[in-house]
């Protein structure tokens, strides 16, 4: 049921704040009224300076240099001016195209892998108590504390040793390592909240176990498969230390160490490195846009807790 | 109600698992040893058969623990981890009481407010390099015009200041997780605590000391704990704007352990002060866990 005033998530608390406030809201007054715009015109000023990076890195990739490179550079974009000629001119210049399929490509594959493997493995957890549940806890917490910029070293000899360095295999394969852990506990939070009843009732049916969860569960936990792949598809898209380590050719390189390539050069071109930053960030966005609700509903809050 | 494991349930259990511990083991615990491996044959190899034929020693340790460079990496870290911490927790929790309340769009004003979380170190990274650049950077033209500055600072060049420069961006990108953590604590509150401390007369300061807080308290800590550990490890926002510099000046463990290994090709020590780091992060999450284990049990 929607209301005119504050839309609650639908994923929100339950018996929350708002609901039990919801018969008291109809016969509000005008006061609560203006307290509720009140509130709403402080988060929106909220919101508009966080976001002023990200306003500044796309009105930076709409105008040309001429104008970005000013003592007192036009806090709005004069509309004169705006253009996507920085966009056409890194396209141009860089490989941006091929850093985006390579980040794509690492991206897509590590994410499949790892859910494949965190699917099965949260499924164990959730329903089984083995053993494995305290492996699994040390390996969370392991990754936490295990340094990027650290287990790329080992990485760095094994794959060295395996013929895998300037491969994506490599790439893949080392998302997967830090993917997996958390991946599990994600998966494990949301099996748990499937209930048992479910096998059972397969299982009268004549379902074997694994019919049981081909059939039943995995069909039910679609939501949390999708929130735990959009998870690790935004992490892998992130990801730099690996790829600037284990790739060393540059038409393997991630739209990640790309952009890092134009730090440090003598005369950055300013609107060209924002355009291409603004062009890897957009499926960040959209994808996060996407995972959102999942993140505030606690859904998570089962991998993040252990 | 757990059911008996029969001998069929439980190869299931294991067989499903089996990926699973495949790769911890092939991927983590196996590059774990060779970490440690590393950290204890001095010399330089990099065959791992090369270098399990070498001796073991401490000559590694010896060294990096008399290089005035570790203990600065040592004081960058902490200086850094704090540094985030405090005020991205802040941040967060304030903007978490805020988005609380009931307010039109709150929903959509809600994911804009969490995308920083979403945006990669390095993207992160080169937008605040130009935003603090000296001669260009928006921030400096705002602080001109403001008249509280006379002089360009170049933020991420001046070794006084780069500390500062790439904190702002780690804070940027940290205190979103601090809101969705404690958005959700806050969400589980029952409404009738507030009301019965409304009818007792609370003020506002007294229903967030003794209803608030200590429904946001444990997740709030554990979500301290997890940040803390992502900035004590965190390589990317500082490789990608000062990669150390200037001067070492924003050379934190993390970076230290990278050039130290794909700089100067020092694999064992960079290895040994890997070895201290990840010892550092044990000591500080074993002190935590006993805080934590008060909130959770």
């Amino acid at each position: 049921m929607r209301r005119e005033g504050p839309s609650r998530a639908s994923n929100s608390a339950p018996a929350g704040g708002g609901e039990a406030a919801k018969p008291r809201a109809r016969g509000e007054h005008a006061s609560q009224r203006v307290k509720r715009w009140l509130w709403f015109a402080l988060a929106a000023a909220t919101v508009a300076i966080v976001l002023f990076p990200i306003y500044w890195m796309i009105v930076t990739s709409l105008l040309p240099s001429s104008i970005v490179l000013s003592r007192h550079p036009p806090l709005l974009p004069p509309l004169e001016h705006v253009s996507l000629d920085a966009f056409a001119g890194v396209f141009r210049r860089r490989p941006v195209l091929t850093w985006i399929l390579n980040s794509a490509l690492v991206a897509i594959g590590s994410t499949l892998v790892s859910l494949v493997i965190a699917a099965l493995a949260g499924y164990s957890l959730s329903r089984w108590q083995t053993r494995a549940q305290k492996v699994a806890g040390a390996a969370l917490l392991l990754t936490k504390m295990l340094p990027g910029s650290l287990i790329v070293v080992p990485f760095f000899v094994m794959f060295t040793t395996a013929h895998l360095i300037d491969t994506r295999a490599a790439l893949v394969a080392a998302n997967v390592a830090v993917g997996v852990p958390f991946a599990t506990w994600m998966m494990k939070g949301f099996f748990d909240t499937l209930p048992r009843e479910l096998e059972q009732a397969a299982a009268i049916d004549g379902c074997t176990p694994l019919q049981a969860l081909w059939y039943v569960i995995l069909p039910l936990a679609r939501p949390g498969l999708a929130a735990c792949a959009i998870y690790l598809a935004i992490v892998a898209w992130s990801e730099f230390v690996f790829a600037r380590t284990l790739v060393t050719r540059a038409e393997l390189w991630t739209v990640t160490v790309g952009l890092q390539s134009f730090v440090g050069e003598y005369l950055v071109d300013w609107p060209a490195l924002m355009a291409a930053g603004v062009v890897s960030l957009a499926p960040m966005l959209v994808l996060f846009l996407l995972l959102e609700p999942f993140l505030v509903s606690g859904l998570t809050s089962g991998a993040v807790k252990q | 109600m757990r059911p008996s494991l029969h001998d069929a349930e439980r190869r299931l259990a294991w067989l499903l698992l089996a990926p699973a511990l495949l790769a911890v083991a092939l991927l983590i615990a196996w590059p774990l040893y060779v970490i440690v491996q590393m950290s204890m044959r001095p010399g330089k190899a990099l065959a791992i058969s090369e270098l399990m034929a070498r001796p073991l020693g401490t000559a590694n340790f010896d060294r990096v623990l008399h290089q005035q460079a570790l203990w600065d990496a040592f004081g960058h870290s902490a200086v850094y981890t704090a540094g985030s911490l405090v005020p991205a927790f802040v941040a967060g929790l304030l903007f978490a009481l805020l988005f609380h309340r009931a307010f039109p769009a709150r929903r959509w004003l809600r994911s804009l407010l969490l995308l920083p979380w979403a945006v990669p170190g390095v993207v992160v990274s080169i937008t605040f390099l130009w935003m603090l650049d000296a001669s260009y950077g928006v921030v400096n033209a705002v602080l001109r015009d403001l008249g509280i500055l006379s002089t360009d600072i170049a933020w991420f060049v001046d070794a006084r200041t780069a500390m500062a420069a790439v904190l702002v961006p780690t804070v940027w990108k940290s205190f979103p997780f601090f809101a969705i953590t404690i958005l959700a604590a806050l969400q589980s509150i029952p409404e009738t605590l507030y009301e019965a401390a409304r009818v007792d007369g609370a003020s506002a300061w007294q229903r967030f000391r003794h209803v608030t807080w200590p429904g946001i308290r444990g997740p709030a800590l554990l979500a301290a704990l997890l940040n803390a550990l992502w900035t004590f490890r965190e390589f990317d926002i500082i490789y990608a704007s000062t990669r150390g510099g200037p001067a070492g000046a924003t050379e934190t463990l993390g970076i230290l352990v990278y050039r130290e290994a794909f700089e100067s090709f020092r694999f064992g020590t960079a290895a040994a002060i890997g070895v201290l780091m990840l010892g550092t992060a044990a000591i500080f999450v074993a002190l935590s866990m006993r805080v934590l284990r008060r909130e959770f049990t």
